[in-house]
Parts: C-alpha cells; sequence; structure tokens
C-alpha cells in the first residue's frame, strides 16, 4: 500500500533536553501502525509535530509523497490529520455537537449563524454510520471518560481525517471497550485511512497493529512487521536490554491485623454528583490493596476522602482503630496515612520550591526541623542532602525547584517525604503514571518494601499489569461502588474487565 | 524567527537588572511623551532630578513623601506574595489614620512614649480590621479579594469625608466659629508628634524608620519562619498546602490583618509625623495605596527592595508635587508609575522566559 | 440635564429614569468587560479606558462640535488602552491583575487622562454639544411609556441594541461559538485550529473600545462636563456587574439598572428635600456591589458556572 506519512530526520529540542533526536517513521495508507515507546521516549513530541502543535528544529514531513510544513494545528487539519490526545481536547460546557464542529471553516462552516439543531442532526448521522452511541446534545462534562473519547474520534470522522493519532487512547477503557475501540480502528483503516496508535502497552500492540515503530530516548531504533514480532522482542527494544516483564511475586507472610477501615464512605464529587456511593473496605498491615477500575469511577475521591482532602457525607474512616473525623489533611497525617498523589507536580509538591522544602512539607512543624516559630534551615538542608541520596534522586542539589525534575524524580522527592514520616498507611494514587520503565521499577520496589516493614499500601492504579503484578487483592470500583473484590493471584483480566464494566464477580 | 522558551533558572542579576531596566526604558518613553507635548525632556528630568534629591530640602521633603509609600508598598508586598491581591491598601491607610488620630485625641497631652506607641497600635488595628472584611470574605465566603478590597478604598474615602465635612464627629474641629463653617479636623495634641532622626540637616520622619524597621520583621518572617514557609507553600499552590495539611484560611486572614495592619501604620504615620490631624483631602488625592502597588511589583514584593523603591518614586512624586504648575502637568507623576509598571511586566517575560532566534529548519534528504 | 422638569414626576418614575442614565456607562463598559472575559482575558484596567474615552471624548465635541466624531474618538482611546493590555498580557505572559492595575494608574485619575485632561485646558467648561434625549417632547411625556421608555437619549438605546448584538454574537455565531472555546479551554481551541491569540487581542480590543464609550457617556451626556476622575469607580463596578451577570448580556443590562438606580439615588432624594449625609449614600453604589459579589460567589463557588475556565491565565502553546 502506498505510503501515506513519511517523517525523515526529525529533530525538536526543549530546553534542557532533545526530546526527538533524528527520528525516522513512515506510515502506510490503510494501515494500523503503532508507535511503541517507553514515557519519555519522544512519542508524544513526534505526534505534536505532525499534528501542527510543535514545528520540528531538523527534518521533513511527507504526505502522500508531498512534502509539508505546518505552521500551525490548523493546517494539520486541513492536510487531514487528526489526534486523539490522552488529555482530551474538549470543551466541557458546550455540548457534543458543538465540540465535533468546532474549528471547522469548510463548506457549512463558512456560514456565520449556527443552527445548533442541523449541526445535531449532522452528528447524529455521522454516529449512526460508524456505530458510534453518543448523544448529540449532552454536554460533554457529563459525559463519562469513554464517551469523550468516542467524541474526540467523532470530531477526527467529521473532518475527514485521513491519518488518525491516538494517543495512549486505552487508558480511559475497560478491556471491552478497548477492543470495541480497535473494531472501529480496523473499519476505519479498512476505508483506506491511517491509523497511528501510541502506547506504551506491549499487549494493546501486538492485537491491534500491522506493524510497529519503536522509539527509545528520541531516536527510532526499530520498524517491524507486528506479527513477526514478540512482546519480548519488543519489551527489549524499547528499552534496551533483555526485560524480565512485570512478575508477580507471591506473597511470603501473612497479612498483619487490620490498619486501615474504610466503612460505607460517601462523598459528592465536584461536580455534586455523589462520586462514592457507600464503599467498605479493609487493609491489613503490610497488605497491597489495588483499587482497579475506568478513571472516573470514584477513585480520585477515594483516596482524597481517606486522607482528608475531602469531606465525606457519610460513613468512616478508621486507623489502628482509630476513626478519623474526616476533611482535614492535617489529622490524616497525624493518624499516619501517607499519600502519594495522583497530581504529583500540583499537588505532591510545590513548584516553585526547592526539592529541601517540599521534602519537609509536612514536617517542617517538627522539633527537627523548627525551633519555635523559626525553621532550622541547616537541619532541613541537611536532611534533604541524606534524602536525596539515599532515593537516588538525580537532577540536581537540594536547591532545585522541584518542577524542574523530571517525573520520576519528582515521585522519589515524594515518596522519600511521605516514607520518612514512619506511615501506618500509604495511599498511592496512579504513582507509575508517565514514567519510564526504570522509574516504574524502581516506585514497585519501594512499594513492595513498605509493604514489608508493615505499611498498609493502598494502591489505586488503572493499570491492570501493574495491579497484578504487586497487589495481594484487588477491589474494583465501577460508578463509586464496589463491584467485586477478588484474591489477585486466582483473578483473570477479563473477570477485571468485566467488573470494571459493571459486572458482577463470576 | 524569535521563539519564546521557559527558564531552566532564573539569574538573580535578572532580578535587578529588569526593575533598573524598567525605570530607564520609562524615562525613555516619558521623553517622547514631553517631546510629542511639545517640552523639553532633558531639562524636565533635570529639574525632577533636582527637585527630589539634590539638597537637604530636596531629601526631607522626598523622605516625607516616601514615608507613605513604604508602608503601602510593604502592604501590597506581604499580600500579593501570597497571590492575596489587597487592592486595598489606600482604604486600610485611611483606616489606620482615622483610629490613629483618635487615640492621639482621646490620650491628649500625655507623653509622648504612651502616645506614640498606642497611636501605632490604632492605627495598625485600624488597618487591619478593615482589611480582615475582604479576608473573611475571601476565606470563607470565595470573594474576589480584588473588587471588595477597592470597593472599599472608596467607601473608607467616604466615611474620613464624612469625619470631617459633613458631621459633628471626635475629629472635627468645632472650638472656632471659623472652624465650624469651613470644616477642619482637630490638631493633634503636641505629645502625638513623632519625632524625627536628626542628622546633619536631614531628617528621617519616625514612620521611615518604623517602616523600614517592619521591611526587616517582613523580611525575616518570609525567609525564616514557619509562617513564612506556609505562604510560600500557599502562594506557589493553593492544592499542595491543602494537601500538606496546611490551614490556608487561617493564612489568608492572617496575611490580610498583616497587611492591612502595615497600611494602617502608615495612616497613623500621615497623622503623627506630617498632617497632624485627620486630612481627608489630603488623603484621599494623594493615591498612596496604588502608587504601593507599583512599588511592591518593581521591587518584585522583596521587603527591602520595596523601600528602597519607596525612596525612589517618593522622590518622583516630591519632583510632582514641587515643580505643579502651569509648566508640569499634574498627571505626569501617574504617567511615569504607570509606564515604570508596564515595563516592568514586560521586563518580567524576561526573567521567566528567553527569547531566542530560531535556526530555519533544516530538511535531510530521506535515506535510501 | 436627562432628568428634565415638568416630566411625571413620581418617585419611581424618576428612578427608573436616573437608573438608566447612570446605568449606560455601567453597562457600556460591562459588555466591554463580558467579551473581553469570555475570551479568557481578565482586564481590571476598565476604569482607566473609561477615564481615557471621557477625557477624549469631551476633547472631541470641544474641537469639532461634533457628537459622533467624540464618541468616536472617546471608543479609539479605550481602544488603545486595551491594546497595551492586550500586548502585555497575551504576547508577554504579564500577570493580568497587575497589568490591569497598572493600566488604571497609568491612565486613570493624576494619571494620562489627567494630563491630557489638564494639558488641554478641558475642564471648567461645559461641553460645546451634549446627547440630549433623543425623541420629541411630546412623546417623551405621553402616557406611562413616554417618560420610562421615551426620554433618553441615542447612547441608550445604542446601548440596548449592543447587548442584542452581543448576545447573539457569542451563542448564535461561529465566532462566538469559536470565542467561547478560546475562552473556556484554549488548548482544544488551538488543536481545532482556532487562532487563540488573534481571538484574545480582538475582543480585549473590543472591550476597551466599550469601555471608551462607557467613559465618553460621563463627558458628554451625564455631567456633561470634563472633571479628573469623572467616572468615581464606574469602571470597577462594571467588573462586579459581569460576575453578577454570570457573563451574560441579558443580565448585565439588569445589573447596570440596578446598580445605576443606587448611583442617582443621592442626587434623586436630595432633590426632594431629603437631607441624610451625602456621604452614605454614595457609598451605597460600593457596598451594594460587595454584597452582590458575596451573594454570587458563594452561590456559584459551588457550581463554578460562569465563569470562563481558563480567564486570567495566559495560554502558551509550547510549554513542556
Amino acid at each position: 500500500m502506498p505510503t501515506a506519512v513519511e517523517l525523515t530526520g526529525i529533530v525538536k529540542r526543549f530546553p534542557g533536553v532533545i526530546a526527538n533526536d533524528g527520528v525516522e517513521f513512515e506510515a502506510a495508507e490503510g494501515e494500523v501502525h503503532a508507535l511503541l515507546g517507553e514515557n519519555g521516549a519522544g512519542k508524544s513530541t513526534l505526534s505534536n509535530i505532525l499534528t501542527g502543535l510543535y514545528r520540528p528544529d531538523e527534518g521533513s514531513i511527507r504526505l502522500y509523497g508531498e512534502h509539508v510544513t505546518f505552521h500551525s494545528p490548523g493546517d494539520a487539519l486541513d492536510a487531514g490529520i487528526c489526534m486523539v490526545h490522552q488529555h482530551f481536547r474538549l470543551v466541557a460546557p458546550f455540548s457534543v455537537a458543538e465540540n465535533v464542529i468546532l474549528g471547522d471553516h469548510r463548506g457549512e462552516g463558512r456560514k456565520l449563524v449556527v443552527h445548533p439543531r442541523r449541526i445535531e442532526r449532522r452528528v447524529a448521522e455521522l454516529g449512526e454510520r460508524y456505530r458510534i452511541e453518543v448523544d448529540p446534545r449532552a454536554r460533554v462534562w457529563q459525559l463519562s471518560l469513554g464517551e469523550q473519547q468516542r467524541v474526540e474520534i467523532l470530531k477526527a470522522l467529521y473532518r475527514e481525517a485521513r491519518i488518525l493519532i491516538l494517543d495512549e487512547p486505552t487508558a480511559v477503557l475497560t478491556p471491552q471497550e478497548a477492543d470495541s475501540l480497535f473494531e472501529t480502528l480496523r473499519v476505519m483503516a479498512g476505508e483506506g485511512r491511517t491509523i497511528i496508535f501510541i502506547s506504551h502497552k506491549l499487549h494493546e500492540v501486538e492485537a491491534v497493529s500491522d506493524r510497529v515503530t519503536v522509539l527509545r530516548a528520541g531516536k527510532t531504533v526499530a520498524s517491524v512487521e507486528t506479527a513477526g514480532a514478540t512482546q519480548r522482542s519488543l519489551a527489549s527494544l524499547m528499552v534496551g536490554r533483555d526485560v524480565q516483564l512485570a512478575q508477580r511475586q507471591e506473597r511470603t507472610a501473612p497479612v498483619g491485623e487490620a490498619v486501615l477501615e474504610v466503612s460505607d464512605l460517601c462523598a459528592t464529587g465536584d461536580r455534586g454528583d455523589e462520586a462514592l456511593r457507600g464503599v467498605s473496605l479493609t487493609v491489613g498491615a503490610g497488605e497491597i490493596l489495588a483499587v482497579a477500575g475506568v478513571a472516573g469511577n470514584g477513585q480520585r475521591e477515594l483516596a482524597e476522602t481517606i486522607t482528608g482532602m475531602r469531606a465525606r457525607t457519610r460513613g468512616s474512616v478508621a486507623v489502628d482503630g482509630t476513626p478519623l473525623h474526616g476533611g482535614d489533611p492535617r489529622e490524616a497525617i497525624h493518624a499516619g496515612i501517607a499519600h502519594v498523589p495522583e497530581d504529583r507536580l500540583h499537588t505532591g509538591v510545590a513548584p516553585s520550591l526547592s526539592i529541601a522544602q517540599n521534602l519537609v512539607l509536612k514536617s517542617y512543624r517538627s522539633k527537627e526541623h523548627a525551633a519555635g516559630p523559626l525553621l532550622r534551615l541547616r537541619a532541613i538542608r541537611d536532611r534533604a542532602a541524606h534524602l536525596i541520596e539515599r532515593y537516588d534522586v538525580r537532577g540536581g542539589g537540594p536547591q532545585l525547584p522541584a518542577r524542574q525534575l523530571s517525573g520520576g524524580n519528582l515521585q522519589k522527592v515524594v515518596l522519600a517525604r511521605e516514607f520518612s514520616g514512619s506511615p501506618r498507611v500509604l495511599v498511592a494514587a496512579s504513582p507509575t503514571r508517565g514514567l519510564d520503565v526504570a522509574a516504574i521499577e524502581t516506585v514497585h520496589r519501594y512499594l513492595r518494601e513498605a509493604a514489608a516493614e508493615g505499611v498498609a499500601v493502598l494502591l489505586i492504579s488503572e493499570d491492570l499489569d501493574e495491579i497484578l503484578a504487586l497487589a495481594d487483592r484487588i477491589a474494583v470500583f465501577f460508578e463509586g461502588r464496589i463491584s467485586g473484590e477478588v484474591d489477585a493471584g486466582r483473578t483473570t483480566v477479563e473477570e477485571l474487565g468485566l467488573l470494571m464494566a459493571g459486572g458482577a464477580p463470576s | 524567527m524569535i521563539r519564546v522558551e521557559r527558564r531552566l533558572e532564573q539569574p538573580a542579576w535578572l532580578s535587578l537588572a529588569v526593575p533598573l531596566g524598567s525605570v530607564v526604558v520609562s524615562f525613555g518613553v516619558m521623553a517622547i511623551v514631553l517631546v510629542a507635548t511639545g517640552r523639553a525632556p532633558g531639562h524636565t528630568f533635570i529639574r525632577l532630578f533636582d527637585s527630589a534629591f539634590i539638597g537637604r530640602d530636596a531629601l526631607n521633603a522626598t523622605f516625607v513623601s516616601a514615608t507613605p509609600l513604604a508602608f503601602t508598598g510593604l502592604c501590597a508586598a506581604a499580600a500579593f506574595r501570597m497571590q492575596l491581591f489587597n487592592i486595598g491598601g489606600e482604604g486600610q491607610l485611611y483606616a489606620g489614620a482615622v483610629l490613629g488620630a483618635g487615640a492621639a485625641l482621646l490620650l491628649g497631652n500625655h507623653t509622648a512614649w504612651l502616645s506614640i506607641p498606642l497611636m501605632v497600635v490604632a492605627g495598625a488595628a485600624g488597618g487591619a480590621a478593615f482589611a480582615l472584611i475582604p479576608a473573611v470574605l475571601r476565606a470563607f465566603l470565595s470573594t474576589n479579594e480584588i473588587i471588595t478590597s477597592l470597593m472599599l478604598n472608596y467607601v473608607a474615602a467616604l466615611v474620613v469625608d464624612y469625619l470631617i465635612f459633613d458631621s459633628q464627629s471626635y475629629w472635627r474641629d468645632t472650638s472656632t466659629p471659623d472652624a465650624r463653617v469651613f470644616p477642619q479636623g482637630k490638631m493633634l495634641p503636641d505629645a502625638a508628634s513623632w519625632p524625627g532622626l536628626h542628622l546633619g540637616g536631614i531628617v528621617l520622619p519616625f514612620g521611615l524608620l518604623l517602616g523600614a524597621g517592619i521591611a526587616a520583621l517582613l523580611w525575616v518572617l518570609f525567609a525564616r519562619t514557619r509562617f513564612g514557609f506556609e505562604m510560600r507553600v500557599i502562594g506557589d499552590s493553593r492544592r499542595a498546602a491543602t494537601y500538606a495539611g496546611m490551614r490556608t484560611r487561617r493564612k489568608i486572614l492572617a496575611v490580610l490583618a498583616i497587611s492591612g495592619a502595615i497600611a494602617g501604620i502608615g495612616g497613623a504615620s500621615q497623622d503623627g509625623d506630617f498632617r497632624h490631624t485627620l486630612d481627608p483631602r489630603g488623603l484621599t488625592q494623594s493615591g498612596y495605596g496604588y502608587s504601593g502597588i507599583v512599588i511592591a511589583a518593581l521591587g518584585r514584593y522583596n521587603p527591602f527592595a520595596v523601600v528602597v523603591i519607596a525612596f525612589l518614586i517618593g522622590g518622583l512624586q516630591n519632583a510632582g508635587y514641587t515643580l505643579q504648575g502651569v509648566d508640569f502637568p499634574s498627571g505626569l507623576v501617574g504617567v511615569m508609575q504607570g509606564l515604570i509598571l508596564f515595563c516592568a511586566l514586560g521586563g518580567e517575560l524576561l526573567i521567566r522566559y528567553r527569547l531566542r532566534v530560531a535556526r530555519p529548519v533544516r530538511e535531510r534528504e530521506a535515506s535510501a | 440635564m436627562i432628568l428634565a422638569a415638568g416630566i411625571n414626576d413620581s418617585i419611581l418614575v424618576v428612578v427608573l429614569a436616573s437608573a438608566v442614565a447612570y446605568g449606560t456607562p455601567l453597562l457600556y463598559a460591562a459588555l466591554g468587560e463580558l467579551v473581553a472575559e469570555r475570551a479568557g482575558v481578565l482586564n481590571l484596567g476598565v476604569e482607566g479606558m473609561m477615564l481615557m474615552g471621557a477625557v477624549m471624548g469631551f476633547w472631541g465635541v470641544q474641537r469639532t462640535g461634533n457628537l459622533g466624531v467624540a464618541i468616536l474618538v472617546g471608543a479609539v482611546a479605550g481602544g488603545t488602552m486595551a491594546l497595551i493590555h492586550a500586548f502585555l498580557v497575551i504576547t508577554l505572559r504579564a500577570n493580568q491583575i497587575v497589568s490591569g492595575l497598572a493600566l488604571t494608574i497609568f491612565a486613570g485619575a493624576a494619571g494620562l487622562s489627567s494630563y491630557l485632561g489638564n494639558d488641554l485646558q478641558l475642564a471648567d467648561e461645559p461641553a460645546r454639544h451634549a446627547f440630549g434625549p433623543l425623541f420629541p417632547h411630546g412623546w417623551q411625556t405621553a402616557g406611562v411609556v413616554g417618560p420610562i421608555l421615551l426620554q433618553h437619549s441615542v447612547l441608550v438605546y445604542a446601548s440596548w441594541l449592543c447587548v442584542a448584538a452581543v448576545a447573539f454574537y457569542l451563542n448564535r455565531t461561529r465566532p462566538g461559538l469559536n470565542v467561547r472555546a478560546v475562552g473556556e479551554a484554549p488548548a482544544a481551541a488551538d488543536a481545532m485550529g482556532i487562532n487563540v491569540t488573534r481571538y484574545r487581542y480582538i475582543h480585549t480590543l473590543v472591550g476597551g473600545v466599550f469601555a471608551g464609550v462607557g467613559g465618553a457617556c460621563f463627558s458628554l451626556s451625564i455631567t456633561p462636563q470634563w472633571v479628573d476622575g469623572l467616572t468615581s469607580g464606574a469602571g470597577w463596578i462594571a467588573i462586579a456587574l459581569v460576575i453578577f451577570a454570570f457573563w451574560r448580556p441579558a443580565l448585565c443590562l439588569v445589573g447596570a439598572y440596578f446598580f445605576g438606580a443606587f448611583q442617582g439615588l443621592p442626587f434623586t432624594l436630595q432633590s426632594r428635600g431629603v437631607t441624610v449625609a451625602p456621604e452614605l449614600f454614595q457609598a451605597l453604589p460600593y457596598v451594594m456591589t460587595i454584597v452582590v459579589l458575596v451573594l454570587v460567589s458563594s452561590a456559584g463557588a459551588r457550581r463554578r458556572l460562569g465563569a470562563p475556565a481558563s480567564l486570567g491565565t495566559p495560554y502558551v502553546r509550547e510549554e513542556r
């Protein structure tokens, strides 16, 4: 099949890092082509260049044999390239139809006045044709993440995209929804479109793509037929060494007494809806309980309620038998609850403050770090230097502003701080999101160590591989409730997928 | 093609160069405006500089102008650092002036050792209380403090006017038949006259020294205390502060109260150092609060820089008053201050970002 | 003056009439601010823009005797100030709050508007022409409708048209959809090919133009004279008004007249011999603004419906 996209010698530099270092990429018409690489390999940068968001420092782009230059996203759109981003580019208060037609300046789009009924009808027709179910009149903020993704795909179809790029699309889907997505993608490829599928998940790449290009540290390391590759070979290309895929380690020591007890917990979400509807769970000392589920089913609210950042409306949270009043992070901290938050950059640290300052973010009132109202600056700095070394935080010294650290090192700072308080409970929300393989291994190691030392670990994650590798038990969240609790050693991805979609446990 | 890139590090010299550069650039723009309106810029600037800094009289007058500006500048700096935009320095200064004068009048001609500290305390209390209104509204009701504190400026001005011009209040002088017809405030007793530090022929007002002391205290607060640490975290990321268990609401109240208190002391200083009465016209026409914001922004919220810049802007304002007349338009000072602030804002860009001229995109031939 | 004698005198009518008169500059300024904020740009320099509009509009009428030209000059003055703000916050990514304040200090009372007013010797003289009632006197006194609706100047009627136009623009046109997208989700708009920078510039400028016209209302219709600082904070009330109106043009109209009534109240009562200290009444609009803001903010704080999501934050495309 003829070549649709050809990227040659693409170089893109950012302050302090070369994101793309001479990347070569080629995809044909009617092909589903996977772009594989670990976090930080340069996949997102490359796709942003292809969609006109960034301009390459060097290199060329050819579409269907013709050389093109994009000065803005509009140019790429006009050339038929559409992208479904990881964080959706949707306008929340707008309706689905308004989002789909936004920015379109062909034909109908040239008219000054907008007729809501008319555009809703066109969007409905489009949805029917591709069997994508979504209500054109619904406001986007009301939709689930999976539904929002369908809107993004509708946008691409409306713009008659010839090249569709999807960036980690299954992060927000149940396994069954992911299969359905792959179906849609094959239909679209069958129409002669080119699908570029960005992922770091090997089994997906195997399942959906025809060919794979592997990026590592900003360079292209391989471009192969999927049929001829194995997960192991792809993994080693991705990481650059032979990699043991995450192995499950069976428990050796018995689980201790219940440390964290959550009973019938209810809480209201940001939109005024009931985010938690009577959640009960228990985590014992040294146990890792994983909370699985598609994002947006209440997991974030669960973490926030337990750690006091959100008030509960009913139910109770107790640590070592002592109930907490709730709604007060300081109370939770004193009770021994450590929290590694989902948003490490804006919640887990104060981005402009130094590493040293962030390391004492919770302990600055203690006797070691303060003498009355004054801070012991020397003690703080020494402590920071010690922790930086122990946790191997790279990127700079104690005075470096936290925002300049890479994702992995930032997470190490957060972990260093949380562990140094000798916690009883650790709530870790999506702790490895966006990290490269080495950092992921490090975080997993710390989590296991914490459990080995008797900490009750509540791991909230959307990555089933991670959960299956680390957890002792798994509680699956669906619409604010636990739809099922299973033993990690005895469950399957299919069973989990069913529970994630609200089905009953087998 | 010029590209804007975020800087990795913010070099220290830029923090000094940019404010200085802003002043230089704004003088340049002002020169253009002067030429456009038919005046000689060089001559005007020389007269400005002369009236501001040359000679003992000029310096003393500049200190007088600088004193309230130091207070309102510190008031703004203290709050703005924490992303609390307290625009109410103006009104908080009036509130402090009212309570300060009230305290002085109540004490009568008792010893200065009692009067003056009490005036300071009263002024601080007045300013703090007034600042607590927008503070409470912000902390508990999520109401935007910019508009509330600003509206209160107008209210405070009207209150001060009312006290002297349209009522028979305690502050009003009703002793002579003349005073009953032409409203004016009671003169404060001699005990309430704040002293000055005499060095040679130069007089440093007590208020200015007080302001410098407050600047030092603020610096210690920001840099060395737990309170300052919390302020910095809250100003940087409210979510991180909540996550860390900090009591953000209490801090908002505390910081705004401190901010208001500083402005309030500035008001008391107006009574005690300079005017020796509650003077609505004088206070409301000077715009100390707004100038304070300019000074705070220019000093990048550093307390010591604020005091120094207050001195410089004080010189500018002093020169503006002295030279006022047909020859010298009245709005010049506001224009210059605005220009300086614009340039400082633009200069901020240089501190946070770097301008780079990008090489044109080079193509590489597709490999065979 | 608008409150001409001989018109049906009932206090309600007089209050309504003055509400409209004083509310009109507020309405213009609020509409302008609404448009800018919908694009995500917070403009706190409205007071300064209004004062520039007032002084330059006055200059226009004194120089040319033509009211149309005067309004145009006022509008351009406001727009020019807005251009400075736009350049600072959009291109140079400066803090929008400080920039707006800087603009007010620069252009406001004891700033550029004062400089120009005194330099051009605009004080102490009434306007050569002022905007008077549009319809003939006979119509103005007809029935109930006359004194309420028909005794206003063309500025008032034009403001009603503007409300309708802005509402239609935002809700029913494509550029209106685009600008709302820019204000709510600039990243999404950018990804869909909408030029965020251009939309923000244009809408900030329009905001300035409206503010300039609003300011000119003062010097060409309400007073009609030029005095330093004659808007006395109307610009700030206009900013609060936008929040009060939940960023909807029709509610701006209601709010503007509501606040306008408070501004006109002291004079109305005074003319009826009610003597209370004038400061008390003069303080009312400011106090009302605070009260209204509190009510709106605490109810809305939970639901956050209304404020464009990107309001106050610069949009940077290539940020890492």
